[in-house]
């Protein structure tokens, strides 16, 4: 499991949210990051996509501070970044220069499938019945997303036929 | 849990300049993973030099918030140890890819090592030349095809590991961009060693890299030494594991000395200790040199 120094059978709600709140902001400043990467190698589609994402990872990180904050007013965390590893952020070799809508998407939804196999890992080891439910709450979302990007990846054209090697001109000597 | 937090966030370290590296490569891992590491270490980014020589990974200082000298080809160690030499309470990073390191700056390894300056190397090892567009590089496999070695290279490559070994370094450590909390974990143990460590980081070219290079495949195939029961003090089995380079990819302490031995700059603060209390003032030094 992608994280360090936190006791997922022993989590309480607070932590839980701060947990939840960091990887959505994870998965936010990674799709920032790739989106500035598309900007400077010209690859604009994916960009604005990936800009996109991190609207959307952004909002459901507000959503859960909000909830956090609600509960637990300002009191201290005690997990931060250095904890998680790439728990919804996309990994960086899924991108690439002049990388299709279609490619774009399908790095968002390996992000969507890790993200819900770690709180899928993650239940059963849970033992306070309200973060069980948390977690829960938030597998659930992440079959929402899954379903959501599968029917934005449904309505793009279909895929060239050609194999993308045909129409690379790199690595020169291969 | 009872972590206490750190002071300082990773994102204390990410400077606002946007890395231009290729998407995909593995250098973006190197630079989260250090990120994290500095992090934990705790010093502040105005404690920290981190120096590089020239290629694609050298950029990696421009991308902290420390301290950072983009150098020239190959002479990284000789500029970081100056610094570590004329301000040791600095934290001395260096970085660079495999041809910087064991091609243009090969003859500085040794030396530095030997030396053993508390410096952290970090070698984004990516068996081509990338920034120049895919020449055959050090550690490139022998039969590998480059735009320099259009049949196929006919050279014996490199071992960095066995290498820096047998120079006698007293951290020796792979890891990959792949593993981004094993790579983390190693540049913090690597930075807490008390003496020369050397981090060999797998890191793919993504544009003149080959497909078994590539973090897909990295994935499916390291090997965690630790996992394998590798003691990290023993030498021989260290020299032993390190053989397996360019044909499996482990990753891990290969080697940490259990008895580190003085750093150079204590060694010479203790040696200006000693022959300054029977020096002569700065004046009556000049005093001899003047014409009379």
């Amino acid at each position: 499991m992608a994280i360090q120094g936190i006791d997922i059978d022993n989590l309480s709600l607070k932590d839980a949210l701060d947990l939840a709140t960091l990887i959505e902001e994870e998965a936010r400043d990674r799709y920032e990051e790739l989106a500035e990467q598309m900007q400077v190698h010209h690859t604009p589609g994916a960009e604005a996509f990936f800009r996109k994402m991190v609207r959307i990872e952004d909002k459901h990180r507000v959503e859960l501070e909000k909830r956090r904050h609600e509960l637990f007013g300002s009191a201290a965390r005690r997990v931060n970044r250095s904890m998680i590893f790439d728990i919804e952020a996309p990994d960086y070799d899924l991108v690439r220069q002049g990388m299709t809508a279609r490619e774009a998407f399908a790095a968002a939804m390996s992000s969507e499938v890790k993200a819900h196999d770690f709180f899928v890992a993650a239940l059963p080891r849970v033992k306070n019945p309200e973060v069980k439910a948390l977690f829960e709450e938030l597998r659930d979302e992440e079959i929402e997303h899954k379903q959501w990007v599968q029917a934005e990846i449904d309505r793009l054209p279909p895929a060239p036929s050609t194999p993308e090697d045909d129409v690379s001109d790199e690595p020169v000597a291969h | 849990m009872d972590t206490q937090l750190p002071v300082l966030q990773p994102k204390d370290f990410k400077s606002d300049l946007k890395p231009i590296w290729c998407p995909g490569c593995g250098d973006y891992g190197v630079v989260q993973a250090l990120y994290r590491a500095l992090s934990a270490i705790g010093r502040p980014p105005h404690e920290i030099a981190f120096i590089s020589g020239i290629g694609c990974s050298s950029r990696i200082p421009g991308y902290t918030t420390a301290y950072g000298f983009n150098t020239v080809h190959g002479r990284s160690l000789p500029i970081a140890q100056g610094i570590k030499l004329a301000n040791p309470d600095l934290l001395v990073l260096c970085a660079g890819g495999d041809g910087d390191g064991f091609s243009i700056g090969g003859g500085h390894l040794p030396h530095a090592i030997r030396r053993n300056i508390d410096i952290t190397y970090i070698v984004m090892d990516n068996q081509v030349y990338g920034l120049t567009k895919g020449q055959l590089s050090p550690t490139a496999a022998k039969g590998r095809k480059t735009v320099t070695s259009v049949y196929g290279s006919i050279e014996r490559p490199i071992n960095p590991l066995l290498q820096v070994l047998s120079y006698g370094a007293g951290f020796v450590a792979q890891s990959t961009p792949a593993d981004m909390p094993g790579l983390s974990a190693i540049i913090e143990e690597a930075i807490r060693f008390p003496g020369f460590a050397f981090v060999n980081v797998q890191s793919p070219c993504v544009t003149y890299g080959e497909e078994h290079q590539q973090m897909k495949a990295q994935k499916a195939t390291m090997k965690s030494l630790s996992k394998l029961g590798h003691d990290p003090s023993d030498f021989l089995k260290a020299l032993e594991w390190a053989t397996h380079y360019g044909q499996e990819l482990h990753t891990g302490v290969f080697y940490r000395t259990p008895t580190p031995g003085p750093t150079y700059e204590a060694q010479i603060a203790e040696r200006k200790a000693a022959l300054s209390k029977n020096a002569l003032p700065r004046e009556r030094i000049l005093e001899l040199f003047q014409t009379r």
